[in-house]
């Protein structure tokens, strides 16, 4: 074959090679930018076949082109430059809506190069090279969000982790500072037992060891908020009792500092439907945190309004504030607006996320205003009522307190722990009680079966290892004696909640008093039981 | 072979004019405004620009490369450490950048800068010799400064020297120094200088 002809042949071949490719998009012009070849990816994406294109000028075919400035990049090329445009700052040459993955129409992202087409020294046209890079910008794109929101967790994660060593550090000091007091004032007891000022150290360390108690039942409280398991007694609560109580709680709070308690309620106030005790740690919480915060001589205000079907309570004090960017996050857990180590005010700053939540749990709503810092802030909570036919609520019964004996009531204590044992047997014996305690349920058997000891009642520990006190008094109602299977039992344990009281009664106690044991709720409970008929046996 | 004062301030004073249509294309591109500093001009025989740029650049390299040909012709790169190249991708596009060798699209955006800023220096020389250069297709790539000069050397045969110009972009508020690096024979620097010379002559 004649080179001629070769070259004929490979230059028809190239031609079909140009015409049928199908990865990427190829077009030629002349050199007044008049379109020569026009490839078939071109004819597929665009809709415009290579006829129609061929013969005419581009800029006429993409008059867009020019209001975007390409044409310039054209004329570079026709001055022997080659230019490539980047996806991100052009984001295509040609206009090509394609449908991707079925996400709907999407504009064809691209890269490009335009270069000159040189022939014999002298440029004869352009060459115009377009790639599809949709996926690939899809891909950045989601890979950059990845990356975002990963850096984004991270940072909350750490947030939560530093509020968490904060927390800690706040609970480690708070937990330490009654016990300073209880231990020192204990050790000065002991070794100066003729102190003049016995009262004294008797009423401080009372007063630390509730301060302490507060605090891990708040703790406790949050716990259960956290995992779920707190529980409401829902009743219809007559909202100014409750109110009242709590005005009372922290009356000697406010009376040391002089501040003044101002208390507004309104006539015929709807009764709110909550769990009477839940709704005074709530109105505590908010008029003791309102005193903690309001200098000596200040002044706190509660009111109670009816509002729009529900009661809108609120605390106003005249205290230092809250700043604009802490108030968005009063309420949260662990924190605090000053979590430093020279704070001033002590507190785990569980409180106001404590009342958040349990109104949170009565359906109701919570909220803040301050004018800024020493401005006084207002907390108000608004809380769901009871539609009134007739459910007056009964006033919260207290029954008028006898004094309570125990003189010859024979009671078994179960408890494994010596200091909560012998506070038990203390306790009880200064109610004149006869009093046997042991340490397991194992030796609470014992003794019952072996005759030298029958008591009139059991008291018993719940959590106890190897056997605990709800398999003790299964066991007890299971014995052959029928005076066992009958023996009154109460059950004492910190799990505080309906639940375990349930689970006390179901397992075959008669009473549950909650830990930390209040000698008097104990008595009369043991007073209650002793004078109740026997119960019938469960066998 | 050293340049003459007088032939700095003319080739600086040349730079200007490309680095200023560099900078106009960019600031358009990115609807923000691009600032190119006035550049410093040194040259190197090739075998000593390694310690040259080593004074300043370190670790990895991202190079926009372009050979350019016709009766002058050299290799044309445009250098930045590849924090710089990170910045820069980051500044112009607005959008946080990922390592470039797994970036794509920001490979693709230093490459269309470099493509840019080559072509308007290149393209001044051209006009000033009055001649045709033509480029290649700009290769981008990543490498430290020693795999880079030893790519510039490989198959080229003769002394070559180095113009090396510092480019300090500007753009919203922050600045990253890169470097242009124009390699050419003794016979096409010659020719440039001459050139150069004959124009700062007219200037005057």
């Amino acid at each position: 074959m004649a080179a001629a002809g070769r070259k004929h042949t490979l230059d028809a071949a190239a031609e079909r090679w140009f015409e049928e490719l199908d990865d990427r998009g190829v077009f030629m012009t002349d050199d007044r930018l008049i379109v020569r070849r026009w490839n078939r990816w071109l004819a597929a994406q665009t809709g415009r076949r290579a006829e129609e294109m061929v013969g005419r000028a581009l800029l006429d075919l993409y008059p867009a082109l020019v209001d975007r400035g390409v044409d310039r990049y054209y004329r570079d090329a026709l001055a022997g430059e080659v230019r490539i445009l980047s996806e991100r700052f052009h984001k295509f040459l040609l206009p090509i809506t394609r449908n991707f993955h079925g996400a709907g129409l999407t504009e064809m992202a691209q890269t490009a190069r335009i270069e000159p087409l040189v022939h014999e020294g002298s440029i004869v046209g352009t060459i115009t090279l377009i790639e599809d890079v949709t996926e690939r910008v899809i891909a950045e794109r989601e890979l950059r969000n990845q990356i975002t929101a990963s850096e984004q967790a991270r940072r909350l994660a750490e947030e939560a982790s530093r509020l968490k060593d904060d927390f800690l550090a706040t609970l480690s000091h708070e937990i330490r500072t009654p016990l300073n007091a209880v231990i020192g004032w204990t050790r000065i007891l002991r070794t100066q037992p003729a102190i003049r000022s016995q009262a004294h150290a008797l009423e401080v360390i009372e007063r630390n060891a509730i301060s302490q108690m507060r605090l891990v039942e708040d703790l406790l409280d949050m716990a259960r908020i956290i995992s779920g398991k707190l529980r409401l007694n829902i009743d219809a609560v007559p909202i100014t009792d409750v109110a009242k109580a709590a005005v009372d709680v922290v009356a000697p709070a406010a009376a040391a500092k002089q501040i003044t308690v101002e208390v507004l309620f309104d006539d015929g106030l709807p009764t709110v439907s909550g769990d009477a005790d839940r709704l005074q740690q709530v109105v505590w919480n908010l008029l003791s945190n309102a005193v903690k915060f309001t200098e000596s001589g200040g002044s706190v205000r509660l009111q109670i309004k009816s509002d729009h079907g529900k009661v809108r309570l609120s605390v106003r004090d005249s205290g230092q504030g809250i700043s604009p960017e802490f108030l968005p996050y009063v309420f949260d857990r662990f924190r605090q607006a000053d979590s430093s180590a020279s704070r001033r005010h002590g507190g785990l700053g569980l409180g106001l996320a404590l009342v958040r939540q349990i109104i949170e749990l009565h359906g109701g709503t919570v909220g803040v205003e301050s004018g800024g810092v020493r401005k006084g802030s207002t907390f108000w909570v608004s809380l769901p009522t009871v539609p009134a036919f007739g459910t007056e609520a009964a006033p919260a019964a207290v029954e008028p307190r006898e004094p309570v004996t125990l003189k010859g009531v024979s009671v078994l204590i179960v408890e494994d722990e010596n200091d909560a044992r012998e506070l038990l047997v203390a306790m009880l014996e200064d109610y004149g009680a006869e009093v046997r305690a042991v340490g397991s349920a194992a030796a609470a058997l014992e003794a019952l079966q072996g005759g030298r000891f029958s008591p009139d009642i059991l008291v018993s520990d719940v959590g106890m290892p190897s056997t605990d006190g709800f398999a003790l008094v299964r066991e007890i109602r299971a014995l052959p004696a029928e005076k066992l299977r009958r023996l009154p039992a109460i059950a004492v344990t910190a799990y505080a909640n309906p639940e375990d009281r349930v689970r006390a009664l179901v397992a075959g106690y008669q009473n549950h008093v909650p830990k930390p044991v209040d000698a008097g709720v104990l008595a009369v409970a043991i007073a209650q039981l002793i004078a109740r008929p026997q119960p019938r046996n469960h066998a | 072979m050293q340049l003459t004062a007088a032939q700095q301030d003319a080739l600086v004073e040349l730079l200007n004019i490309g680095f200023g249509r560099a900078a106009a294309s960019l600031s358009q591109l990115t609807g923000h405004r691009v600032l190119l500093d006035v550049p410093q001009v040194s040259l190197h025989a090739i075998d000593e620009v390694g310690v040259a740029l080593e004074r300043t650049v370190h670790g990895h390299v991202a190079s926009v490369h372009q050979i350019f040909t016709g009766p002058v012709g050299g290799d044309a790169l445009l250098i930045l450490d590849e924090a710089g190249a990170a910045i820069l991708k980051e500044l112009l596009t607005s959008e946080p950048a990922l390592p470039l060798a797994i970036d794509a699209s920001a490979r693709e955006v230093i490459t269309e800068v470099g493509n840019i800023l080559l072509n308007a220096c290149l393209g001044t020389f051209g006009n000033l010799l009055k001649v045709q250069v033509s480029f290649s297709v700009p290769h981008l790539s990543i490498e430290n400064v020693a795999g880079l000069l030893e790519s510039l050397m490989v198959s080229q045969q003769g002394i070559r020297y180095a113009l090396i110009v510092h480019a300090a972009f500007r753009l919203r508020d922050t600045q990253v120094t890169g470097y242009l690096m124009i390699v050419l024979s003794v016979a096409s620097l010659d020719r440039l200088i001459r050139a150069v010379e004959d124009w700062e002559s007219a200037q005057r």
